[in-house]
Parts: C-alpha cells; sequence; structure tokens
C-alpha cells in the first residue's frame, strides 16, 4: 500500500503571506487541523491548529496576534514523503518525529497529504475484512517457507483467505488469517495434526 | 400450543455426508419427540415460488443457484458463494432450498392470519444468506423472506437470534429498515465467523438504532449470557413494541458444539425458550415464528431442539431419553450421549477466567446500552 493510494488531494494550502487569523479561519472553515504553507506554489512550511494555539496563547513569550504573517507560526522546513513510498514507511517517519501530517511531494509538487486519520483508514482497509469469514492464529517458525506451507495446506482443503497478517513476537511469528469458511475448529484441529502451533480457536477444556 | 411446520422434503437440504449441516439431525429430533410419546401432525407448506424468494435476493444469485443446480459450469459461482466449501453445489439444491423458505413463509402467513400465534418451523434458520451470496451454509434466507412477509403486511417486526453465530444475512438486509428490528446474541466475531455483530453495527438512516448486537466472549456461560440477554433484549422489545417476534433458535452455542466455544447447557436453552415465549405475551400478544438454525453435535441439537419443541407445545420435559431412541441413533450419538434430556450437572468442568470473562461481557453490555439509549429516549 503507498502513500498515493492513501493521501488526500488536491490540497488546501495557505500563502505564506497569508495572516495567522485569515489560516485560522480556515482550518476552521474546513475542519483540518493541518496547512501546508506555499510560497509562489512552492512549499515552504505546514502550519497546524497546535501552533496556531501555542503562537498566540498568552504563556508564549511573544504571542502573535491574528494580523501577523503565518510564517512567524508554522514549521519549517516540514518533513515529506514521496507518492511511492509504503504507507508503513509514512507512518514511521510520522511515529520517530510524533507529528500528526506528511504533505506528499512529487517533483517538488506538494501533490497531497497524509494525516494520521489516513494512516487509520489504511491500518483499517489492511486489517478489516468486508467478506464473511473467521479468525485463525497461527505461531510459525521464523524461517522460509513455514508461510508457504500454511497457505498450501489452506488450499489443498479449497479454503479461502480473505486477509493474513503476521508480526513479530519473541518466540514465533505470529500469523492471523481471517478464512472463508464457518468450519474454523475442525481446520484447527487438522493443521494441529499436521504439526501447526495454533494459538487460535484452542482447544476446549472438556475436550479430551 | 404451537402449530408444528415440517415436511420430510427439508431433508433434501443436503451438502453431503462430510457436511456439518446434515439433515439426518431432523430425522433424530423428530424420532426423539415421537419417542417421547408425542405423536406430532406438522403442517405441509408449499416451496416458496422464484418471486418469493426474489422479495429479499438478488435475481442474479438466483439465477446462479438456478444454473448450478442443473450442472452448468461457472467459474463465477464463488463469488456468490457458492460451490465452496461451506456451501457446496449440489443437484436439486434451488428447491430444497426453496422448501424451507416455503415453511418459515408459510409460517408468517398463520400468524398474519391469526390461524395461529405460535409456530415452530422445523428446519431453517438460515440467517447467513446475503441479498447477493450464499455463505455458512446458507443459500436462501427464509427468516428473511418470512420478515418481508409480515412488513408488507404493515408489522413491525423483531428478529431475536441465539444462534452461536452473528445473524448478519438478516441483520445487513434490513439494516435500514425501520419497520424491522434485529438482535442477535453471539460469541464475539474478534474470532469467530462471520466475524460480524459488533456493537458499533447500529443499523442506518431511519433504522439506526434497530440492529442490536451482543457479542460474547469465548467460552462464555449460562450466568453471563442471560445476564447479557435481560440487560438488552427486554428494553429493546419495549422501545419497539413490535407486532411479531421471529426468532432463530440456533443450538450450536451449546459448549459441546464443535464448531463454536460458547458453553451453554440444555438447562440454559430451556430458559432462554420459556423467557421468549414470555417475551412474546409481553409484547406481541404471543405472536412467535421460530425457527431452527445452526447446531452441529447430533446428540445436542435432538436434545435442545426436543427441549425447543415441548417448550412451545406447552408439554412437560421428561427427564430421560427413551431407550429405544438411544438404540436406535447411537452410530450418530456418541459416547458422550448420557441418558437424560437435559445435560448433567455440572456439564463440564470449571473453566478457568469466568470472572473476567463475565466482567468483559458486562463491559460490552453497558458500551452497548451507552450507544442505544440515544435512540430510545
Amino acid at each position: 500500500m503507498l502513500v498515493k493510494e492513501m493521501m488526500r488531494s488536491p490540497v488546501t494550502v495557505i500563502s505564506v503571506e497569508a495572516t495567522i487569523g485569515e489560516a485560522f479561519q480556515l482550518l476552521q472553515d474546513r475542519g483540518f487541523r493541518h496547512l501546508p504553507v506555499v510560497d509562489q506554489g512552492r512549499l515552504v512550511g505546514i502550519l497546524t491548529d497546535r501552533d496556531l494555539r501555542f503562537a498566540t496563547s498568552s504563556f508564549c513569550h511573544t504571542p502573535r496576534t491574528a494580523e501577523d504573517p503565518v510564517s512567524g507560526a508554522m514549521s519549517s522546513p516540514p518533513l515529506t514523503a514521496d507518492p511511492l513510498d509504503p504507507v508503513e514507511d509514512a507512518a514511521r517517519i510520522m511515529r520517530e518525529h510524533k507529528i500528526g501530517c506528511l504533505p506528499v511531494v512529487d517533483g517538488g509538487e506538494l501533490v497531497g497529504i497524509l494525516t494520521g486519520m489516513d494512516l487509520l483508514d489504511a491500518l483499517m482497509i489492511l486489517t478489516g475484512v468486508t467478506k464473511p469469514s473467521s479468525r485463525l492464529e497461527v505461531a510459525l517458525t521464523d524461517r522460509p517457507g513455514e508461510l508457504a506451507r500454511l497457505t498450501a495446506f489452506l488450499a489443498d482443503r479449497h479454503v479461502n483467505i480473505h486477509s493474513i497478517l503476521t508480526y513479530p513476537s519473541p518466540e514465533a511469528v505470529r500469523t492471523v488469517l481471517r478464512v472463508a469458511s464457518n468450519q474454523i475448529r475442525p481446520l484447527a484441529d487438522d493443521l494441529r495434526t499436521a504439526g501447526f502451533t495454533v494459538l487460535w480457536p484452542i482447544a476446549k477444556p472438556w475436550q479430551h | 400450543m404451537a402449530t408444528l411446520i415440517y415436511r420430510p422434503e427439508y431433508a433434501g437440504y443436503d451438502f453431503g455426508p462430510e457436511h456439518p449441516f446434515t439433515p439426518a439431525r431432523l430425522s433424530m429430533l423428530l424420532d426423539l419427540i415421537h419417542s417421547l410419546g408425542h405423536p406430532t401432525s406438522p403442517v405441509a407448506a408449499p416451496a416458496a415460488t422464484r418471486e418469493e424468494i426474489l422479495s429479499v435476493h438478488d435475481e442474479a444469485f438466483v439465477a446462479m443457484v438456478e444454473a448450478l443446480d442443473r450442472g452448468e459450469a461457472r467459474p463465477e459461482a464463488e463469488q456468490f458463494g457458492l460451490g465452496t466449501p461451506d456451501n457446496p453445489i449440489f443437484p436439486g439444491m434451488d428447491l430444497a432450498a426453496r422448501w424451507l423458505v416455503g415453511g418459515a413463509l408459510h409460517g408468517a402467513r398463520l400468524l398474519i392470519a391469526g390461524t395461529d400465534t405460535r409456530v415452530l418451523q422445523l428446519g431453517g434458520g438460515l440467517h447467513h444468506a446475503q441479498k447477493d451470496r450464499a455463505a455458512g451454509f446458507c443459500m436462501y434466507n427464509d427468516l428473511a423472506v418470512a420478515i418481508q412477509a409480515c412488513v408488507d403486511h404493515g408489522w413491525r417486526v423483531a428478529y431475536l437470534d441465539i444462534d452461536l453465530h452473528h445473524g448478519d444475512g438478516v441483520q445487513s438486509l434490513f439494516y435500514g429498515n425501520d419497520r424491522v428490528l434485529t438482535i442477535s446474541l453471539h460469541e464475539t466475531g474478534h474470532y469467530l465467523y462471520p466475524g460480524t455483530g459488533h456493537i458499533q453495527e447500529l443499523g442506518t438512516g431511519s433504522a439506526r438504532g434497530l440492529s442490536v448486537n451482543i457479542p460474547l466472549e469465548p467460552f462464555t456461560e449460562a450466568e453471563s449470557y442471560l445476564e447479557a440477554f435481560e440487560a438488552v433484549v427486554p428494553r429493546a422489545l419495549a422501545e419497539f413494541s413490535p407486532h411479531v417476534l421471529v426468532v432463530q433458535a440456533g443450538a450450536d452455542a451449546h459448549f459441546a458444539d464443535p464448531l463454536g466455544d460458547l458453553a451453554l447447557t440444555t438447562q440454559t436453552f430451556q430458559a432462554l425458550h420459556r423467557r421468549i415465549l414470555e417475551l412474546a405475551e409481553a409484547h406481541t400478544q404471543g405472536r412467535v415464528l421460530v425457527t431452527l438454525g445452526g447446531g452441529y453435535e447430533a446428540q445436542v441439537v435432538a436434545r435442545v431442539w426436543t427441549i425447543l419443541y415441548l417448550t412451545l407445545m406447552d408439554l412437560p420435559v421428561p427427564e430421560d431419553l427413551p431407550q429405544d431412541w438411544l438404540d436406535r441413533w447411537q452410530h450418530l450419538l456418541g459416547p458422550e450421549v448420557g441418558r437424560t434430556l437435559h445435560d448433567p450437572i455440572p456439564a463440564y468442568p470449571e473453566l478457568p477466567g469466568r470472572a473476567e470473562r463475565n466482567r468483559r461481557n458486562q463491559d460490552v453490555v453497558a458500551r452497548l446500552l451507552d450507544s442505544l439509549v440515544r435512540y430510545w429516549l
């Protein structure tokens, strides 16, 4: 999943010569929290609702007024993403820098914006299942071919996989599948017989 | 007393010997009822017509069922949920499914005509079937066709689903219909098929608040289940004031069911069946249409649904299973079957983590009610 699939486009921007009051009004009217700042079409900064509140707060050393230019409140230069970056790379940048958005720049041109909300959308698409399915969780050994062994096992039984996620844990690679089957317990029994470590469904306490 | 709807053709809804949704369950059930000294005289309902199926299903889906039934090869069958391990293709499946729909529909018509107020359809309960696809052993949605007939009559319909699995097909078919309240209690979709039935699924548009889901933790037992039921169902029915109650009475929430993880006992089911009749008396002038549903452990479903039958017929529930019945069905009943109609007490060893499970269920119910009261006020 690439940034260009999840970013918002076109982007609402504000000129570097605009005032803080104008920026506030724009954020308010459009329900945004992040506003790229441009100078003759070039991205020069990012202005968030938090920047505005801080810059105009009486707790600030030199509080700005509504008539001051946005250049005094914006963050500059902004961190940016490329439209062909994987979303997880964008997520890592935002997490490491604790920022809420990344303007997306292609060949020096601002082409979109990716916010934390868009990453939540990405998470829902990646993990969400829109078709009837059951959850199967298997602990795989961290070596080549284990996932293939699991999917081949399901393919042999003609069980369609709707989604598959893996993530590392200290002991094993935890693999969560949503499969198009109502018969998950018999399937889990077969997997155990074939030597897989099935984490869900667990054996019933009263089964022998 | 209730009107019983059944005909031998229901046994034709058969996905083959390896499939859990086997019609042998019905034969065992009827034989047990008879062996307990209760001859039945069921009403044989006509099959639903193609047009009646189309009251809830897409024409393209029905045409696909018919084509596959004729033996035509259709590579796109799986997009309609057909030809899968859950819903294999078998000859005669269109008519087999229409017999089941016809029974539920006939039951609805008996209620509408005022012939009876209590109807038990001994079969069906195919709640996973969607508008445009088969799913989870369900081809045509008999419940939805019956509900639609009641809606067309001008009634408000409350649908109650106690199957182990979320009643996703019925819910989605009426998700925006403010004449239909759907309530489903089920093992949480975080794990179990079909993966839906979360408390946030509340209906849409004017039907917001009329889709009610009570997802329960794996290994939820009677006490917590009934607590959740009582916290939500009576209030929802009172707010909606339906004309009729349609119930999917699946038996797979039983602890011994091979497909799921809830831990109800036959005693819990009897309490539920009685409570459902009380709620019908209180909210729908006694009008209730009950179908069967999921349930995949032979010795369990025969006992649970016999208890359902006896309860609906106002008959006493005896202690023992008849020896001749046990002898006849031993090959399907297996070693787990006892000698009594009810489960032994205790039915299974104590399950660790009960307090934690019950608390989580209470939290879920509290969150659900927080959302619902906005629409109830």
